[in-house]
Parts: structure tokens; C-alpha cells; sequence
């Protein structure tokens, strides 16, 4: 035991300091899109996506992508099949969101049309003569194909038992911390991410979020994997043991839409048919990074992890304590200020 | 490897079932199945000459005579017959639904394609029975399916006398996602990511499993330096795993000390991994026609990690073993014997540690095994003990095994063109050892040359039952560490 209590004194802290630092080159994260245009004609994403999260579509002989994240398992074939660049892969680590709406990308048709301009100098005069008009007018086709997305989203929520009360208005009482039950419905990838969560590196505890072994003592619930037909009722019961104000937080692909499983004969399409969803988590799995991320976001603490500058990784980790600090210096201020 | 479909009738499958589960054979048997309901598939491995035998045999009126009387391996096999096929074992001893729950209709078999037969009755109820142990004193303990910690779930009934176990019954199926069928529905190109997404702690031995089987089908030879890269990535895999899994003993001997130092480990195998393929969980590495390109430059630093990593591991799995406290928690405790492990058609780790030599990469191509494979990690004592030594000594095997394919890791392309069509009323089988053991993936094409049935047998399914039997009048107070030691799948085991 002596050996054991040397040996730890000897590796010092482990822990990183940098929080939610981005991926390292080479890394696979999730897709994004980018300003580039799209290829005319072009639908190779399409064709090689293994869950359907990617759709091209037409406005005005100009090709849009729009690419669902909350369906993508991140493997990353778009990215290489794309000749435009205009899939990207996206090294952040900060990718957790509150409405399933943020996790639907979709190329801006402003952008597209100014690039298009560019590479395309023969139309231009056309374009600028009707200028505005065509930007709002395609804008607002983008904006009706989004809605109709999301119509289709929520009819697939009409199952759910539980009406969306707890909202995140709540998530205030959870800034100190957080006590999550955590219930796995899949292939243990995101399990084993969230384990990982709790290591010496990335020490989830230290934000104030601790995994408890029953839902009376807990604050959160975590669900992992698509939630097939068989763990519906265990659950919906975990849920119910509950008491409000609870956050329910779908983790990773398969929780939020399905994923690779959606549309098969045992129902596993995600959290959001039986449970009102306060936080996404995209990802298959997503890096313990981004279940920490979701996590602050779930606490209404997603201040600390802010986004590091795009070039320089080192300066960034400087102006994440400095900011950091301030904030401290403001919320002991602001304590000191009720305190008097 | 490409299998060859053979008819035999009914009593010749009986006689060759005998003589391949008998004690002084060579052979075993892979799995048990069915591809459209109106047959039994039955895969009999020789493990000598890394071979493999499948035979189809028709049956009458739905139903068969149960082997599982006389070879105990069958039991949860026959009980999947049914709960995908609707075939029915007749005399089978504990005939229950295995992974379909209450939820689904009463005469739903979701693999079955062809019509039941009109006068077929389905005499088994949806409704789970627990098998009830009686007397005074006796009493149950029912636990799960959502566990305490973060793990799969699956449901444990104990029935207890004082604190001895007299009985465990498993249940699982809790995360049957509909796996063997979704691969069956999407074109077979991408039906890798699915099969990755079986059990994903096990992923990257899924989709080597898969790629040998579509790889048969279609006769197609893969690149060496492809091999080499698929193989390295297997032994990464396992070194992972088996990290946390001696991390997990740790935690519940109440040495947490070892498991915060083997989950900050384990987080260097994962990067060895994020190097190679550029994901933590090796997920899409591995396709069809081969592996993703890979640098030397990330070769060399694979190789650096690992020899760094193996410097690492020793003082902690050093103080892990000197510990005389873990040691006597371990030892003689979860204890499986030789003779019920060989019954029962243990694999893997908890074969192992029973002193069965069931290591496919020393029997089955696989990569650059057998050729390359390090020895088989075999020990006696079938107890906890024994099994964390497995998995000690895998983990040292793997080390040296990596680090020498990186050495010797030829040039080259990484992948090869794959035809766009299978060829019509083919098998492929493949064998991986993964980290728990042998996982068979067994793929049917049908005339169209589209996958009509895609079997996967993950080592848990063999293993599920060694738990129950070696926790049987142990203290309840050792199961969660026994449980540990086994650590089997619930996902790859659901599908």
C-alpha cells in the first residue's frame, strides 16, 4: 500500500488545465460546413453517409448541403469524398447544444451566392441586378426546407409521454453542481467516454458533476444509446423517480436520433420519443471534452470552456484562465456586493 | 474464409454434433443458427487446421429434438432459434425467450423469412419466468436492469441463502437494437459502421470480423501492409480494453489508487489509437478492401507510445500483483472449472484462465495470425486470480506484439478496389479473436447477391453462463468482482 501511495505522489497531477481543448491534427471530430461552395451536381456526401445525416438540395441551380450532426456517427467519409471543401472536419471539442434545431446545419445561401460571384464573373452583372431580392428570396426557401425538417423532428417527439415542462430556465440550480444517473441503452461506447469523463485527465467531478447510483439523489439524467424497445419502461420509470427540476441529457448519436439503428423493427430512434431532451451531446461517441461540455452546458456553465482563438492553441490556454479569472473576480464581487 | 453450404439430414447432423463435442475431439462448434427458419445452420470449427465446416439441414413442422440435453453448449442458442426464427427446440430443459421481451407481439420472429406453418402454435408465453429456488430461508435479490455505476444494462436475479448465492439467473436482451437484421437492410458497402456499432468497446474486432467474411465472399486478397495494420490495430484494441479492465479489479478490491492509474493509462492506449486511425474507438479504420492510410511518421510514434506505455504499466501492474490483499481477495474465488468450462463452450479470457487453449489467433487467419501471433496467455485455476493473470499477460503480449509489426510493417497501398456487386448464394465467415474471445461473423448472400442473413456470435453469448455458474455458493458481496473479472458484453450479446 506504501508502494501504491509513493507511486501516485510520484505522478503528480494529471489532470489537463486546458478545458475543452480542440482536437489534435488528424483527430477525427464531427463535420462542418464551410463558406465554400458546393459543386453543382455533386452529391458524394450523399452517397457515402451511413445514416442518411446529409441532404443536398437546390435553390437556384445552386447546391446546399444540410447536414444533420444529431445523425452523424462522425466517420468522417464525407470530409474525404468532398472536392469543394465545403464539408470540413471540425476539431472543436465543444459541440453540445440545447435544442436539437442548433444541431442542423445548413449552407448559408448568402455566403453561397457571394463565392458563387466570384468563380463565376460571366452571371455577375444578372446577380447584382437583382441583388437583394435573390438573397432574401433564397433565404427564405432555406429557411422553409429548415422548417419543414423541423416539423418532421417534432412530429417524431408527439410520442413522448412527458410534456416539456422541466426547462432549462431551471438549469440555475444546478451552477454548483450536478448529481447525474446515468442510463445505458447501447453499444457502451459513450459509457466507457463518460467513464473516461471521470479519469485523472479530464476529472468531470471537478465542474460539480458526480454520478449517483440511484435517480431519487439525482439532478441530471444521462442517457446513453438509442433506447430500444426493451429499456423504454425501465427508463421512463428511472425518469419518473426523479423529483423536478431535472435535466434530461441525450448522449451521443445514437440517444438523439438513432443513429446507425433508427427505423429498425426494435424502435431504437433515440431519447427524444419518450423524454422532453434539455441537452445534446452529438458524437459517436463524443470525446469526454464534449461530454464535459455538455455537462457545464446542462449546469448553465458553459462559460467555462469558452472557445480557444482559431490559431495560436497556447495563447488561447492563457486567455481561458485570464477569462476565467475575471469571472471569478466578478462573481466574488457580485457575492460580496449581496453579502453587504 | 468461404464456406462451402453442405445438406446433411437431420440424425447425420446429431452424430456429427456428437463426435465433435466429445471429449477427446479436436473439433468445437462455432454457432448455431438459422438463415431463413426452415433450416438449422451449424458452423463446426477445427481449430487444428484453422478450418471450418457449415452445414444446413432442413427441418420438419418448425421444431426439432433440443441438443442442449446432451450438450449443455446449445441452450441459449435454441432459445435465440426461437426468438428470431420461431423454430422450436423440443425438450430443450429451460425453453424461455432469451433477448425478446414483453414489448413485442406475441408470434413476432423478426428473422423469419418464410411463412410459419398453418397449424403452428405458439405455446410460450411472452411473459418471463424467473426459475424459482424454494425453501425456507431462501430469498431473491433482483437486480437491474439500469445498474448502479455506468454500465449496460442487463438483469441479475439472485436467490440467496443468508449471504451464500444458491442460484443467479441472467436475463438480458435489454439493448437488443435489431443489429443482424439492420445489416441485412443496408446496402453491404456501409454495412460496416453498423457492425462496428454492435459492441463498441469490441468495434474494431467487429468490423475486421466483418471485412474477412465480405473479403471471402468476393475472393478478394487485401494488401500486406493492410494486414499488418489491421492486425496492429486488434492488439491496440485489446490493450485498452484489458487497461481498464485490470483498473476495474482495482476498483473493486478498493485499491483506487490502481484504477485512477489505469484509467489515465488506458488513456494512452486510446491515443495510440487515435494515431492510427484518428478515432478513440478505432471506428471506421477498417473496410472492406482494407484499412485508412496511415504515415510512417505515425508509425514511428506508435511505436515510441507503446514502448513509453509498457514503462508506464510496469510499477502499477507490479504493485497490483505484489499485493498480497488483492491476491487472497482473488484467488479461489468466481471459480469455473476445467471440465463445466469445456461443457459449456466457454472462449476467451475465462477459457483461458480454465486451461483451454482457445486463442483463434494461434488457429484461424486473422490479419498476420497465426503466422505472426504472439503464444496463447494459458492459465489453470479458473478463478479471479486466474483471469486477471490473462489478462495481464495479454497485455504484455500485445506490447511486444505491436511494437514488433510496427518494426517490420511493409510499404505499400492500404487499400485495394472492391467490386461493386457480391456474388449471388455465397458464405463468408470470419474469426477475430477479440478482446473477450472469439467473435464469428457468418454472412449469406442470397441469389441476388444481396445479404440475406448476417450472423454474429460474440464471445460474450458463449460466456454469459460461466458467471452463474462460477458464482454459485459464493458470497453476494464477490459477485461485483467476479462480474469484473469476466467483464462480458451486454450489447454484443443483445445485439
Amino acid at each position: 500500500m506504501l508502494r501504491l501511495i509513493t507511486y501516485l505522489l510520484q505522478q503528480g497531477v494529471a489532470t489537463a488545465k486546458n478545458i475543452c481543448p480542440d482536437l489534435a491534427e488528424g483527430v477525427r471530430g464531427l463535420p462542418m460546413l464551410t463558406d465554400a461552395p458546393c459543386q453543382s451536381g455533386c452529391s458524394a456526401c450523399v452517397d457515402v453517409c451511413p445514416t442518411d445525416a446529409i441532404s443536398v438540395f437546390k435553390i437556384e441551380d445552386n447546391n446546399h448541403v444540410r447536414l444533420d450532426l444529431g445523425a452523424c456517427i462522425g466517420c468522417g467519409y464525407c470530409v474525404d469524398v468532398c472536392p469543394t471543401g465545403t464539408i470540413k472536419n471540425n476539431p472543436t471539442t465543444r459541440v453540445a447544444v440545447r435544442t436539437r434545431e442548433e444541431l442542423i446545419l445548413t449552407t448559408s445561401s448568402t455566403k453561397t451566392e457571394d463565392s458563387t460571384k466570384t468563380e463565376d464573373s460571366t452571371k455577375t452583372e444578372d446577380r447584382t441586378k437583382a441583388g437583394a431580392d435573390t438573397k432574401t428570396g433564397a433565404d427564405a426557401q432555406v429557411e422553409a426546407a429548415n422548417k419543414e425538417i423541423m416539423a418532421q423532428l417534432r412530429q417524431g417527439r408527439q410520442g413522448a409521454k412527458f410534456p416539456v415542462a422541466d426547462s432549462l430556465k431551471d438549469a440555475h440550480w444546478f451552477g454548483r453542481s450536478v448529481a447525474a444517473r446515468v442510463v445505458s441503452t447501447g453499444c457502451s461506447a459513450c459509457d466507457m467516454e463518460l467513464g473516461a469523463a471521470g479519469n485523472p485527465i479530464f476529472d468531470i467531478e471537478r465542474f460539480g458533476v458526480h454520478i449517483v447510483a440511484s435517480p431519487r439523489f439525482a439532478d441530471a439524467l444521462i442517457i446513453t444509446g438509442p433506447v430500444s424497445k426493451g429499456m423504454k419502461e425501465a427508463l421512463v420509470s428511472c425518469y419518473g423517480a426523479m423529483s423536478s427540476p431535472r435535466v434530461v441529457v441525450a448522449l451521443g448519436t445514437c440517444a438523439i436520433s438513432g443513429g446507425v439503428h433508427k427505423g429498425g423493427y426494435a424502435e431504437a430512434n433515440g431519447v427524444e420519443n419518450i423524454l422532453p431532451v434539455n441537452v445534446y451531446i452529438p458524437g459517436c461517441p463524443p470525446h469526454p471534452w464534449s461530454i464535459i461540455h455538455g455537462m457545464l452546458l446542462a449546469m448553465g456553465k458553459e462559460h467555462l470552456a469558452p472557445a480557444p482563438a482559431p490559431a495560436k492553441l497556447k495563447l488561447a490556454a492563457a486567455t481561458t484562465t485570464q477569462t476565467q479569472e475575471k469571472r471569478l473576480k466578478i462573481e466574488t464581487q457580485n457575492k460580496d456586493e449581496k453579502l453587504s | 474464409m468461404k464456406l462451402e453450404r453442405s445438406q446433411i439430414p437431420f440424425h447425420e447432423l446429431q452424430e456429427r454434433l456428437n463426435q465433435a463435442l466429445s471429449k477427446t475431439s479436436e473439433k468445437r462448434v462455432g454457432l448455431l443458427t438459422s438463415i431463413t427458419g426452415g433450416e438449422l445452420a451449424t458452423l463446426i470449427l477445427s481449430p487444428k487446421d484453422g478450418t471450418a465446416e457449415l452445414m444446413l439441414t432442413p427441418i420438419e413442422n418448425n421444431k426439432f429434438p433440443s441438443f442442449s440435453t446432451r450438450h449443455a453448449q446449445f441452450h441459449w442458442f435454441e432459445r435465440a432459434l426461437f426468438d428470431f426464427f420461431g423454430i422450436v427446440p423440443e425438450g430443450h430443459p429451460r425453453f424461455k425467450h432469451l433477448l425478446l421481451h414483453e414489448q413485442y407481439a406475441q408470434d413476432f420472429f423478426p428473422l423469419r423469412k418464410i411463412d410459419l406453418p398453418a397449424d403452428f402454435k405458439n405455446h410460450l408465453a411472452r411473459r418471463y419466468e424467473y426459475l424459482e429456488v424454494k425453501g425456507e430461508g431462501v430469498y431473491e435479490l433482483p437486480v437491474g436492469p439500469i445498474h448502479a455505476g455506468v454500465i449496460e444494462p442487463g438483469h441479475f436475479r439472485f436467490s440467496c441463502f443468508g449471504e451464500t448465492i444458491v442460484n443467479l439467473e441472467i436475463r438480458l436482451g435489454w439493448v437488443h437494437r435489431g443489429v443482424e437484421k439492420r445489416l441485412t437492410e443496408v446496402p453491404w458497402q456501409k454495412a460496416h459502421f453498423v457492425a462496428e456499432a454492435a459492441a463498441s468497446d469490441t468495434a474494431l474486432a467487429n468490423a475486421f470480423a466483418h471485412a474477412i467474411a465480405i473479403e471471402s465472399i468476393l475472393d478478394l486478397e487485401i494488401t500486406e501492409r493492410a494486414q499488418y495494420l489491421r492486425t496492429i490495430a486488434l492488439e491496440i484494441e485489446r490493450l485498452a480494453v484489458h487497461i481498464i479492465d485490470v483498473g476495474g479489479i482495482g476498483t473493486d478490491i478498493g485499491l483506487l489508487g490502481i484504477s485512477s492509474a489505469m484509467g489515465r493509462l488506458r488513456g494512452k492506449a486510446l491515443g495510440l489509437a487515435d494515431l492510427l486511425s484518428g478515432s478513440r474507438f478505432l471506428r471506421g479504420f477498417i473496410f472492406p478492401g482494407g484499412v485508412r492510410p496511415v504515415s510512417e511518421r505515425k508509425l514511428s510514434e506508435i511505436k515510441a507510445e507503446v514502448i513509453a506505455l509498457r514503462k508506464d504499466l510496469t510499477p502499477v501492474i507490479q504493485i497490483l500483483s505484489d499485493n498480497q490483499m488483492a491476491t487472497e481477495r482473488m484467488k479461489d474465488i468466481g471459480k469455473l472449472s476445467n471440465s463445466l468450462a469445456h461443457e459449456f463452450g466457454v472462449v476467451g479470457i475465462i477459457g483461458k484462465a480454465c486451461g483451454i487453449d482457445c486463442d483463434t489467433r494461434q488457429q484461424f487467419k486473422q490479419g498476420k495470425y497465426p503466422e505472426l501471433a504472439p503464444p496463447a496467455t494459458i492459465v489453470s485455476g479458473g478463478d479471479i486470480l486466474a483471469r486477471t493473470a490473462v489478462r495481464i499477460g495479454e497485455i504484455w503480449s500485445s506490447i511486444e506484439t505491436i511494437a514488433k509489426l510496427v518494426d517490420t510493417c511493409p510499404h505499400g497501398e492500404e487499400k485495394v478496389a472492391v467490386p461493386e456487386k457480391l456474388p449471388a448464394n455465397a458464405t463468408g465467415l470470419g474469426i477475430v479473436e477479440a478482446t473477450r474471445g472469439e467473435l464469428i461473423h457468418l454472412i449469406f448472400t442470397d441469389e441476388d447477391g444481396k445479404i440475406s442473413r448476417y450472423a454474429i456470435k460474440d464471445p460474450s453469448f458463449d460466456n454469459w453462463t460461466a458467471i452463474s455458474i462460477a458464482i454459485r455458493d459464493n458470497l453476494i458481496a464477490d459477485f461485483p468482482l467476479c462480474n469484473k473479472s469476466m467483464a462480458l458484453s451486454y450489447s454484443g450479446n443483445d445485439l
